[in-house]
């Protein structure tokens, strides 16, 4: 089979059977909990015969708003025939589904506040804050780890040897720009994996043992997720150099055995992931949610995305029309540093093109 | 391991975290040398201003709970008996005890309350 015929079979197959699993799950989750809730609003007993049904249903079209930009998108690629881009149009949009999910989650359940039981928006009166100290290497599979690392250094020393051997031959983009790319990727997920185990917040001191549990299995599957990114990364790595010294008689074929491969696995930690999240459902349900205090209170100041707040030091804060970014945290510091060396990176990689 | 915070409580929340992270060490759960959360990871984590955390740690610090070293954090001090006067350390008891004897707890029960909270405190003392 043709590299571009399996990028299509992967796109329409396991991105397809992804984005249907995915918008289903985002249909049910308002009404997880129960008729009584609103995703984490304890609300009224008329909410979903009343007023309830208009944000539920502004909820669900919200839902459809990625297929209004990956649609015509997917159109374009298809019509060009450059197929490639649509690992870009798969990253994009994933970005793109998780940023907005949670922005529409927020929207809903701030309209629907308005109609919560009044003594569930009451905010508990005792917080507790675990001091227990997490390391990353608690969450790390040591074999994993040597693994991931051993496959980098006999890639990246394969493809030196490689590009050393005839430099006349070959061009350092070609030989190298990917797996750098790669491998940057990797790095900022082993930097989200530092920061979701470093993460604190508090918990309610009545249903503690269950908001800890929730969290924790949480904790653990989004490292699991960075793991399993992490996995197929160095997999691309060690395969670059593969690709890049097999006869051109066989390099079709070759293209196809690890597109299918990549397939198959995509499909199996799929199929993993699903049944993890059902698990962690199963888990954060028992937790009933809480409102906490506001400790800090709502700043009059803050009225765009962005702010720069050093005297209060939390990644994000809340301002009269909402959410800001505070670019006075570390964290979000790196973040920022690690998006723009990424731009610095793909600049780079173009150079000489 | 908890620090606990309530909104209740007519203790600023500065007290509270100082008073939380004292009886910490008390207990034991906070060994000597434990390195204590920075400053500002603290705050950040708890949702507080910068400042209600540096001035809990200073008052920890000033109590010789905690030893404060630049560019390395906190760290729980070795304990040293400190010389205070009997009567300052009687206040808070008083004043609690007062409290139960006005809430119409018995007396046995009121010394089975406290010897409950001192061997749970003095478990750090060991």
């Amino acid at each position: 089979m043709q590299p571009n015929w399996l990028l299509i079979v992967y796109y329409l197959l396991l991105w397809g059977s992804a984005r249907v699993r995915g918008t289903y799950r985002r249909w049910r989750q308002p009404l997880l909990r129960g008729p009584e809730w609103f995703f984490n609003v304890h609300v009224q007993p008329d909410f979903y015969t009343g007023p309830g049904r208009k944000i539920l249903n502004r909820y669900w079209i919200r839902i459809f708003v990625s297929y209004l930009i990956e649609v015509p998108l997917t159109i374009a690629i298809f019509v060009s025939g450059h197929f490639m881009y649509l690992i870009w149009l798969i990253l994009g949009i994933a970005a793109f589904i998780h940023a907005f999910h949670v922005f529409s989650v927020d929207m809903a359940e701030r309209q629907a506040r308005q109609f919560a039981v009044s003594e569930a928006e009451q905010p508990v009166a005792a917080i507790a804050l675990s001091l227990t100290s997490r390391r990353l290497r608690d969450y790390s599979n040591f074999r994993l780890e040597t693994a991931i690392a051993l496959s980098l250094v006999i890639s990246f020393s394969w493809l030196a040897y490689y590009y050393f051997s005839t430099p006349e031959h070959h061009h350092f983009r070609e030989v190298f720009a990917a797996p750098l790319f790669w491998l940057y990727v990797q790095m900022g997920f082993l930097l989200a994996k530092l920061v979701i185990v470093a993460w604190r917040a508090p918990i309610p001191q009545t249903q503690a043992e269950e908001h800890l549990a929730a969290r924790e299995e949480t904790r653990k599957l989004y490292i699991k997720a960075c793991d399993r990114a992490r996995v197929l990364l160095s997999i691309g790595i060690l395969s670059w150099p593969i690709l890049l010294s097999v006869p051109p008689a066989i390099m079709g074929r070759v293209n196809t055995i690890q597109l299918t491969a990549v397939l198959l696995l995509g499909m199996v930690l799929g199929i993993w992931q699903e049944i993890r999240r059902k698990r962690l459902l199963d888990v954060t349900l028992r937790a009933r949610p809480v409102k906490f205090p506001e400790l800090l209170g709502q700043s009059q100041a803050l009225k765009w995305p962005l702010c720069y707040q050093p005297s209060v030091p939390m990644i994000v804060l809340k301002g009269v029309r909402g959410y800001s970014l505070n670019l006075a945290n570390q964290l979000t510091q790196l973040g920022a540093a690690y998006l723009a060396g990424l731009f610095v990176l793909l600049a780079l990689l173009r150079i000489g093109h | 391991m908890f620090l606990t915070i309530n909104i209740d409580d007519a203790r600023p929340i500065y007290q509270q975290v100082a008073d939380g992270i004292k009886e910490l060490i008390a207990r034991g759960k906070l060994a000597e040398g434990t390195p204590l959360p920075p400053v500002r990871q603290l705050a950040a984590d708890l949702g507080v201003n910068l400042n209600t955390i540096a001035t809990a740690y200073r008052e920890l610090q000033k109590e010789g709970l905690i030893a404060v070293k630049h560019g390395s954090g906190s760290v729980v001090a070795s304990r040293t008996t400190t010389e205070r006067d009997q009567d300052e350390l009687l206040r808070p008891l008083r004043t609690a005890l007062t409290q139960m004897v006005l809430a119409g707890l018995p007396e046995n029960k009121i010394l089975k309350l406290v010897m409950s909270e001192l061997n749970a405190v003095g478990k750090g003392n060991k």
